[in-house]
């Protein structure tokens, strides 16, 4: 039996998102969720009063819509709505100074390796902890060339203007049930403006962490790149593992100007008992290019179909999605691509790992309407089932009207066979070397897609999912 | 300890099937054996059961390799302990490329946190490559996947040069290969004769035992060897076929 | 023989809606119907009365017109003079036949038996009923399953029946085809055609079902249901016809598929008529060595609406199965195309594909696809695949090239397009009935 400190070293390289501090909150919404909850959010905030009203009708909308358990998991319904906790906080603004972090949260961030990354190759990074972001800071020559990178509370305070304009027009309220939540008890998420022109070369980073039991996160993001601007942003997120289930459900809205670039990459860590039902949705104007490069490797349930709407001629959208479900977890992901200018071209290729009892399932929606001419999709998911209790599902929907747009699905489920793990062991590697390597060469196309030091960490996850998968 | 690959009375079965029927068979150190044998005499399962493969089952016999019980062990572990199979049909890994699967089942051979030293692994690759007239691109295509016959076989001969194998048995690699890649693959196995290492060619044809000269024949029948003898033992058979061991059986 | 139906009087208490039948429409036959299968009437009647039908939600509906598909006001088919459509259905026949039904508003008005192998009982389904109830009854509406036609499946269920049941006993080969065209006419008339084929070991057994209007611009109904059973090593294949008039027919048809061990099933719809046609297939892959293949061709233009949904499911270790499904669009045509494989636990080694294509040929036309996979099993081969486009211009100049016009050129590629599903099928006589067919609808597109 190895000491304490070496398990404890151990842990952290297993899950490095497995540990969490004790609570210690200034701003605390209590359970459950009602009119006052919103009040109390808005409140500490100092919220206007349009916006107010905007989380009230959204409750409402929340409310009245039912959970979509006719076509999705039943395991929504284990989701105790009145048992969460909507708000936490600390108080106090972000700091652009890691050492006026709070030491706990600072910790968190430093165990979490994020400090390291923002001085190696980030251009700028957000980091929330529970409700607030607690470290925010973009380099200072992005800043001189206008870019704006800061929490969505105060780029509702500083950029009205600009906030509202697009706020809540990507993914209105009602769009889906969780969207509605989002809307009305967000807090937190980033706020991105680039102007006309600036090409941000490094990628702008944001960090979700939930620290606190029964906690729901809600952050909202909105990301504007202003015409041929181009920015890559980044988002990663853990949380301790917990008795009980937690919920995340975010809002991400991306609006690509004309020309404009979007590349916004997720890896999704959350530990096995999150319930990660994200909204996200990028509008893409004139020959703009919004591109999702998606992983899910944690959480109990995720449901997330990134999405792009083609408005303006020549638009372009892509999902690259990888998902790995292990023991007791359900991937449910995909990509929706709404084409609604001529000539607009969409990209889907998902690729998804089912391991043990784990569940994948990959939905797509493509649409194509009738007045338009010169659309194009193209579609592939490929699924690799590891274990005989591994599940896979696909269920992609699509609409084409008119003859002149093409589309294309292809889908295929293949295993790792028994024959290549024996050819891979002869060669001396043990079993579960072997289903690493097979699992890294299926996804190896898509591993390159993610910038060089995520596509490490990413491989490292891979490994170490998959280490105990056999046997 | 002894120093050879030896295999006593083996017995093996797939689905109840018994192939291997008392086969008894020792290769010293030092030596290439060749089996040969008509289609169906067993020749290929022998590979894989000292190999390990699970679909087959040992139900009696042992195979020992220097004085080791290698039946006692994991397929990995008689892979790392020095044994090596050379593939009738390597199979094909999507998305791994040559050069990281070498690289994994080098490292796999090192002591736990040590790392491989990559600059020496590629230059001994590169080296390797070369002496198999391989092309560089090699390196990064995926093991196998969308190969021909004669670079699969290439590919089989490179990677037992890179895993230094203590005994090496090669299944069928003369199967689907044209006259100048059999040279080249016939160059690569000689080139690691040593008096540190064994080798069982197994193969249907004689033509492969004109550029691995062995230094003994066996004949294979019915899952038990049935005539051994010199590297002529090989040109009688081509000569006079199969037929010619089996009534020289029967008549015994 | 001649059936007729009750007037709406039996059960009219039942609550209904008036979108439907007041009440059922049960039979009075001239032959006694077994008790069993009058019960599955009654409480069929029951469930329908009590289905409210499907909703906006129900994913087995999604993409589809529920407009269409809230019928209203159906009346039992009366009877009408059907000398000719007799002499249509003999003019129209394939050239070579086991047996010939024809039925005009769900009565049989024509039938020639002669050519059958000896053995084989092949009746229309209510004098199976009472003749062989034991034997029917055992195959008889067993499908459980259901794609979302469950409120038609019941009304079904309750009417009285057209169509034929087919029984062919251990190792009997029927060489030709048996056919059977299905008439309807009259405004608001419904016909109920069943179609029930039982193969038992080492057989091999073909037939063609066909649907057509009595006259155009009538509003009619079709609510058909087809169950086939392959037993050990059987070869079974069934073909459905649909050509009834595209301003009003209404073709509903639920098929039901089970393929026992080391049989194969080759099922196909081919639809050209109809304004509105909803497919059901469901297809069982029961024991090892089964196999099914799924085939569509459609060709749909004007308002029509082809809405197809279907189900591979394996069940056994070492199950094959393949669906191909082509439709070529044009006006403001639309198609549903829905498809799910499922690989059930412990079916392991299956190969499963599912392919749908659609072409599309004016600019309001709209297809829509869904394929769908479930693997819940081990060492399984499975892929899907769907594409909408166009004739390319490349293709289009390559024949003109030829000499060909770029008009026949667009009609012999579409063609080629369709009649590759069509080409899969068993029997040249039986293809080139097909062939003949779409390329007549082809041509009356120019």
């Amino acid at each position: 039996m190895p000491d304490s400190a070496t398990l404890e070293a151990v842990n952290i390289d297993q899950d490095e998102g497995a540990f969490s501090y004790p609570e210690d909150y200034k701003h605390d919404a209590g359970t459950g969720l009602n009119e006052g909850t919103l009040d109390y959010i808005s409140d500490i905030k100092k919220e206007a009063d349009w916006l107010r009203e905007f989380r009230k009708k959204a409750l409402k909308v929340f409310n009245d819509k039912p959970m979509p358990t006719h076509w999705a998991s039943d395991d929504l319904e284990n989701i105790i709505f009145q048992n969460i906790r909507y708000y936490l906080a600390k108080g106090g603004a972000p700091t652009r100074n890691w050492d006026e972090v709070p030491d706990d949260v600072k910790e968190t961030f430093e165990r979490l390796g994020i400090p390291e990354k923002e001085r190696k190759f980030l251009a700028g990074v957000e980091a929330q902890f529970d409700s607030e972001a607690a470290y925010s800071n973009v380099k200072e020559a992005l800043s001189k060339e206008g870019v704006i990178f800061v929490n969505s509370t105060e780029g509702l305070r500083e950029h009205p203007e600009l906030f509202r304009k697009w706020f809540g027009k990507v993914i209105p309220t009602g769009d889906n049930k969780f969207s509605a939540l989002n809307s009305a008890v967000f807090s937190g998420g980033s706020f991105i403006y680039v102007p006309p022109g600036v090409k941000v070369k490094h990628p702008l980073q944001a960090y979700f962490r939930i620290n606190a039991e029964n906690f729901g996160q809600f952050e909202r993001t909105l990301i504007i790149v202003d015409e041929g601007a181009e920015v890559t942003y980044m988002e990663g997120c853990t949380a301790p593992k917990f008795e009980t289930a937690t919920l995340h459900s975010a809002v991400v809205e991306l609006v690509a100007m004309k020309d404009a670039k979007i590349q916004y990459i997720t890896v999704q860590n959350w530990s096995n008992n999150v319930f990660n039902l994200v909204t996200k949705r990028g509008l893409a104007h004139e020959n703009a290019e919004i591109r999702w490069i998606d992983c899910n490797i944690g959480s109990r349930l995720t449901m997330k179909y990134p999405g792009v709407i083609m408005k303006g001629r020549k638009a372009r959208g892509e999902v690259i999605s990888i998902a790995l479900a292990n023991d007791g977890q359900h991937q449910d992901t995909g990509a929706k691509m709404i084409h609604a200018a001529d000539e607009t071209t969409s990209n889907v290729v998902a690729k998804s790992i089912s391991v043990g009892t784990g569940v994948s399932t990959y939905r797509g929606q493509v649409h194509i309407p009738k007045h338009l001419k010169g659309c194009k999709n193209n579609t592939e998911c490929d699924a690799l089932l590891i274990n005989s209790t591994s599940k896979t599902d696909t269920y992609p929907a699509i609409t084409v009207k008119g003859n002149e747009h093409s589309t294309q699905h292809e889908a295929s489920v293949s295993q790792v066979s028994e024959d290549q793990i024996f050819y891979m062991k002869q060669r001396g590697l043990s079993e579960g070397e072997a289903m690493s390597l097979s699992v890294n060469g299926f996804v190896n196309d898509l591993v390159r897609e993610f910038p060089m030091e995520y596509s490490v960490e990413l491989k490292r996850l891979i490994d170490m999912e998959m280490e105990d998968s056999v046997g | 300890m002894s120093n050879s690959l030896k295999i006593e009375n083996l017995h093996a079965s797939v689905e109840d099937t018994e192939i291997l029927k008392g086969l008894s068979l020792e290769i010293p150190k030092g030596e290439v054996h060749a089996i040969m044998g008509p289609n169906g005499s067993g020749k290929s399962t022998l590979s894989k059961v000292i190999a390990g493969h699970e679909d087959y089952a040992v139900s009696g016999g042992t195979v020992h390799m220097d004085g080791e019980d290698l039946l006692a062990l994991e397929i990995d572990e008689r892979s790392r302990a020095g044994f090596f199979l050379a593939f009738q049909y390597p199979h094909e890994i999507p998305g791994v490329s040559n050069a990281n699967f070498l690289r994994a089942a080098r490292q796999a051979r090192l002591p736990k946190g040590e790392e491989i030293d990559a600059v020496a692994f590629y230059k001994e690759m590169y080296a390797k490559m070369d002496e198999l007239g391989m092309d560089r691109k090699f390196t990064a295509r995926s093991v196998n996947d969308g190969f021909s016959g004669g670079e699969k076989k290439r590919n089989e001969i490179l990677q037992m040069m890179m895993l230094d194998p203590k005994y090496a048995i090669l299944d069928e690699t003369d199967s689907g290969l044209d006259i100048d890649a059999l040279k080249i693959v016939a160059q690569g196995v000689n080139s690691m004769r040593s008096p540190e290492r064994g080798f069982l060619v197994i193969t249907h044809y004689q033509r492969l035992l004109d550029y691995i000269v062995p230094d003994v024949v066996h004949v294979m029948h019915d899952g038990k060897i049935v005539k051994t003898g010199g590297k002529d033992l090989a040109l009688e058979l081509e000569e006079k076929g199969y037929d010619w061991v089996t009534e020289e059986l029967a008549v015994a | 023989m001649s059936l007729t139906l009750t007037p709406p009087d039996k059960m009219a208490d039942k609550q209904s809606t008036d979108q439907w039948f007041a009440s059922a429409p049960l039979t009075e036959s001239s032959v006694d119907l077994p008790d069993w299968y009058q019960q599955i009437q009654a409480s069929s009647w029951e469930q329908f009365c009590e289905n409210g039908g499907p909703t906006r939600l129900d994913q087995n509906w999604r993409f589809a017109d529920l407009k269409k598909v809230r019928l209203s006001g159906l009346l039992p088919a009366p009877e009408v003079d059907s000398a000719s459509s007799v002499e249509r259905a003999l003019r129209n026949r394939l050239e070579a036949f086991a047996a010939h039904f024809v039925f005009v508003n769900n009565r049989l008005v024509h039938s020639e038996t002669g050519s059958l192998p000896e053995g084989v009982i092949c009746l229309p389904i209510n004098e199976a009923l009472a003749k062989h109830s034991d034997l029917v009854q055992s195959y008889f509406l067993k499908e459980e399953g259901c794609l979302g036609g469950s409120k038609f499946r019941q009304i079904h269920a309750a009417a009285s029946l057209s169509g034929v049941f087919v029984h062919v006993p251990r190792g009997v080969i029927c060489e030709d085809p048996i056919l059977v065209n299905h008439f309807v006419g009259g405004d608001s008339s419904t016909i109920f055609p069943h179609t029930l084929i039982v193969a038992d070991d080492n057989t091999s057994v073909s037939v063609m079902d066909t649907f057509q209007s009595i006259q155009e611009n009538e509003e009619t109904y079709a609510i058909g249901n087809v169950d086939l059973h392959a037993n050990n090593g059987a070869n079974l294949q069934y073909v459905a016809f649909e050509d009834a008039s595209d301003t009003g027919a209404k073709h509903v048809q639920l098929n039901s598929s089970k393929a026992g061990r080391d049989s194969s099933i080759k099922s196909a719809f081919v639809n050209l008529g109809a304004a509105w046609v909803r497919n059901e297939s469901i297809n069982h892959m029961a024991d090892s060595g089964a196999d099914c293949q799924i085939y569509s061709a459609n060709l749909a233009n004007g308002i029509q609406e082809y809405d197809q949904r279907t189900l591979q499911v394996h069940e056994a270790q070492h199950t094959t199965s393949d669906l191909l499904f082509k439709n070529a669009l044009y006006d403001n045509a639309r198609t549903i195309f829905s498809g799910l494989i499922q690989v059930l636990p412990g079916s392991h080694h299956t190969d499963s594909y599912q392919t749908c294509r659609n072409l599309l040929g004016s600019k309001a036309a709209e297809a829509n696809a869904m394929p769908g996979l479930e693997i819940d099993a081990d060492q399984v081969k499975c892929s899907h695949g769907s594409t909408s486009g166009q004739i390319s211009d490349e293709e289009i100049f390559y024949l003109q090239a030829r000499g060909i016009t770029a008009e026949d050129a667009r009609r012999i590629i579409s063609l080629g397009f369709l009649n590759e599903t069509v080409s899969r099928l068993d029997c040249d006589n039986l293809k080139e009935f097909l062939f003949s067919r779409i390329e007549r609808k082809f041509a009356s597109l120019a």
